[in-house]
């Protein structure tokens, strides 16, 4: 194992994940402890607040209104994401692999499902990913205000997605080796996978991971501050 | 009244404050050269952002761009100039936040967006936050809800305290502090006022139609916009009648010295003006003990009230319940109480939903059933209610005569061809301020529609003893 690999595989992570989990406490306290008087709501309103901003994080009706061609490329992409996340889960342990085969499925079954709905959430994860940020570039009102920021973090999301992709369709790559990975983390002697598509995959969602709480894809963490505040009649 | 006068209906102040008419944006002449301390002022209040309110901070962390703001603002659909889309607006107050008081930004600078202030720029703050009408269309939209007007009230704010507010908008809010209205008028004034509208029902009715003034221990303390009562008087009258038909004539009150809703505090963005135009109406409240303070026509003073002074408890605990005389009389119609003559208003009418009352407020049902009620031909214009375009005049650029022609060829474009697909001849608005933009906005594109307030219609056809107002030439 080469110092570059022991690096991103074995440091990052000890690195990342505090400063992402610390930096996200650090955001929720201080939206929680600034104080708002008087009310912000926004009418139509009087349903219940929990139900609509459930309902605005999970389907984007505001948006859905406003911006329809938007709406759709952010809806999809967004429940892609959601799926692709939910779906690393398996990269990481033996969990969801346990809870299906309790359902009866082989660990063949399993594998064929998720390289069909995974390489199909990748594919569909790309292609919103690349239609939003071309809208970005074409539509003047968007394009105005698009800053370094705003390049920087869907570039950064396209290569990761680019080099997931990589991995899952050039080739079998071997969930053993990132489950014995997240094992060796937890005990502190990190086995890092000699791949480099994987290192480098891992490199840039690290990067991301660390970067969130200090951009603006901290908005999945405030909608629900923003939303309830004017879901509240 | 014809619809020349009733463009003073935001008030006589509005025309004596105003200065000479120019195509200049607001901030017409350089600020002059602030001192050190002034800059640092305003540095210190962006960085107490950090302090509150909730929503102001987390606007300033959370903007996705994605630039779905300028697609439902009036002002980017008016004109599609940079400077007017609201996420840059915004960004004015939001990358200087950024350079000062997040880790990335002092860190990263320019890659997260961070910016230093530059005092030279302080001419452009006035001239685009005095472009925002603050209708909250933008939240409305947002996929997260981000307000774009709590941020242009901000820099507002800011200006405000660096003495840099437009002169039109700090006559009105030195007027309002100095009278308790914004019309400057005597308390004397007023009640020749009310004399002249009491002749006037009586005149239309052939009986008495009291407007009680100054009577403690009545009920309902009716509280206007002040051009409700000195300029565009109907809706008063018309309040005046639905009492009397219900036999309450002796329930309500209205005061000599508190009769002016507005509040430009509001707009100015100062919370100190706003809280010292609010509480003498809140004290007379008290020493009039009444139950219910009834508020008028007049979306933003409304909103100040409901939604700001009694949930922030300026005051603490009221000694009364605040409701708006929509919601009062379209409440008795519903009951069956009142009837009306529509053939009064034969004309097309349509509503305009004042944003303060709409999205702010959720008044949206009530002016609607008074307008069924007392027109023979009511229209919807879409899109309406909570998602209705600004009449391009909100957030006190209504009694700016100073950016006419922007909110003539600018933010009140959308909300002209709005109208004019209606094809309604009256447009109903229950804001002074939604009622002196439209005025000026149908008279400026030589419409002919005319433009008056929800309550006026009422008063035109509602039954006094069976009979409707003999029509007066107004």
């Amino acid at each position: 194992m080469d110092s570059f690999s022991f690096i991103i595989g074995g440091i990052l992570p000890y690195v990342v994940v505090p400063v992402f989990l610390a930096g996200m406490i650090y955001r929720f306290r201080s939206w929680l402890k600034a104080p708002q008087p008087g009310k912000m709501t926004l009418f139509p309103a009087g349903g219940s607040p929990f139900k609509e901003v459930l309902a605005e994080t999970l389907f984007f009706p505001s948006l859905f209104k406003g911006d329809r061609v938007l709406w759709v490329f952010a809806w999809f992409f967004h429940i892609t994401l959601a799926l692709v996340f939910v779906g690393h889960i398996r990269v990481f342990s033996t969990m969801i692999d346990g809870m299906l085969m309790k359902f009866g499925m082989t660990s063949d079954g399993i594998d064929s499902m998720s390289s069909i709905s995974g390489g199909a959430a990748g594919i569909l994860l790309l292609a919103t990913g690349i239609l939003l940020f071309v809208r970005r570039l074409i539509i003047p009102r968007v394009r105005e205000i698009t800053g370094i920021p705003d390049f920087l973090a869907p570039l950064l999301i396209i290569a990761i997605i680019v080099t997931g992709d990589w991995i899952r369709f050039t080739g079998h790559f071997e969930l053993e080796q990132t489950r014995v990975w997240t094992a060796s983390l937890l005990t502190f002697s990190p086995i890092i996978p000699a791949d480099g598509m994987f290192l480098l995959h891992i490199l840039l969602a690290q990067a991301l991971i660390a970067f969130i709480p200090f951009s603006k894809i901290l908005h999945f963490g405030g909608i629900f501050f923003t939303q309830a505040l004017i879901k509240r009649s | 009244m014809n619809n020349k006068d009733s463009m003073a209906s935001v008030g006589v102040a509005a025309e004596e404050t105003s200065v000479s008419v120019t195509k200049a944006p607001p901030s017409g002449k350089e600020p002059a050269k602030i001192t050190r301390e002034k800059a640092d002022e305003i540095l210190n209040a962006i960085k107490a952002i950090d302090g509150g309110p909730k929503v102001l901070k987390l606007y300033m962390d959370m903007c996705a761009r994605c630039g779905t703001c300028a697609k439902v603002c009036p002002i980017y659909y008016g004109s599609d100039e940079k400077k007017y889309n609201p996420s840059l607006r915004s960004d004015i107050i939001r990358n200087i936040y950024k350079k000062h008081h997040t880790i990335s930004g002092r860190l990263l600078g320019p890659l997260v967006g961070a910016q230093d202030f530059n005092p030279d720029d302080l001419g452009k703050w006035v001239e685009d936050s005095y472009s925002c009408t603050g209708c909250r269309r933008c939240a409305t939209y947002c996929p997260f809800g981000i307000d774009n007007s709590v941020i242009t009230r901000k820099i507002r704010g800011i200006l405000d305290k660096a003495g840099l507010t437009p002169e039109t908008m700090q006559k009105v809010v030195d007027i309002s502090l100095r009278t308790r209205n914004t019309d400057g008028a005597s308390p004397e004034a007023f009640k020749a006022a009310i004399a002249f509208l009491e002749e006037e029902m009586h005149d239309e009715h052939g009986i008495d139609v009291r407007i009680p003034v100054d009577v403690v221990g009545a009920e309902y303390f009716y509280v206007p916009p002040s051009g409700d009562v000195l300029v565009n008087p109907e809706a008063t009258m018309g309040l005046a009648k639905v009492f009397h038909v219900l036999g309450m004539s002796d329930k309500w009150t209205m005061s000599s010295t508190c009769f002016d809703g507005a509040n430009y505090g509001l707009f100015t963005g100062n919370d100190a003006d706003m809280k010292a135009d609010n509480k003498p109406y809140v004290e007379e409240a008290k020493r009039l003990e009444c139950k219910t303070l009834l508020m008028g026509e007049c979306g933003h003073a409304y909103r100040i009230m409901k939604m700001i002074m009694e949930p922030a408890k300026w005051w603490g605990d009221l000694p009364f319940n605040i409701i708006n005389c929509m919601e009062w009389t379209a409440d008795h119609i519903l009951k069956g109480r009142l009837q009306f003559d529509k053939s009064k208003n034969s004309q097309p009418v349509t509503y305009h939903d004042p944003c303060n009352f709409g999205r702010s407020c959720g008044i949206t049902e009530e002016p609607r059933i008074i307008l069924n009620a007392s027109c023979a031909d009511f229209r919807e214009m879409y899109p309406n209610k909570g998602e209705n375009w600004c009449c391009g005049g909100g957030a006190g650029l209504s009694a700016m005569d100073d950016i006419l022609e922007f909110r003539m060829k600018v933010s009140g474009r959308k909300k002209l061809d709005q109208i004019l697909e209606t094809g309604a001849e009256y447009v109903a608005a229950a804001c002074s301020n939604c009622k002196r933009q439209l005025s000026q906005l149908m008279e400026y594109h030589k419409t002919g529609v005319e433009v008056g307030g929800v309550h006026d219609m009422l008063s035109r056809a509602i039954l006094i003893n069976g009979k409707a107002a003999e029509r007066q030439q107004y």
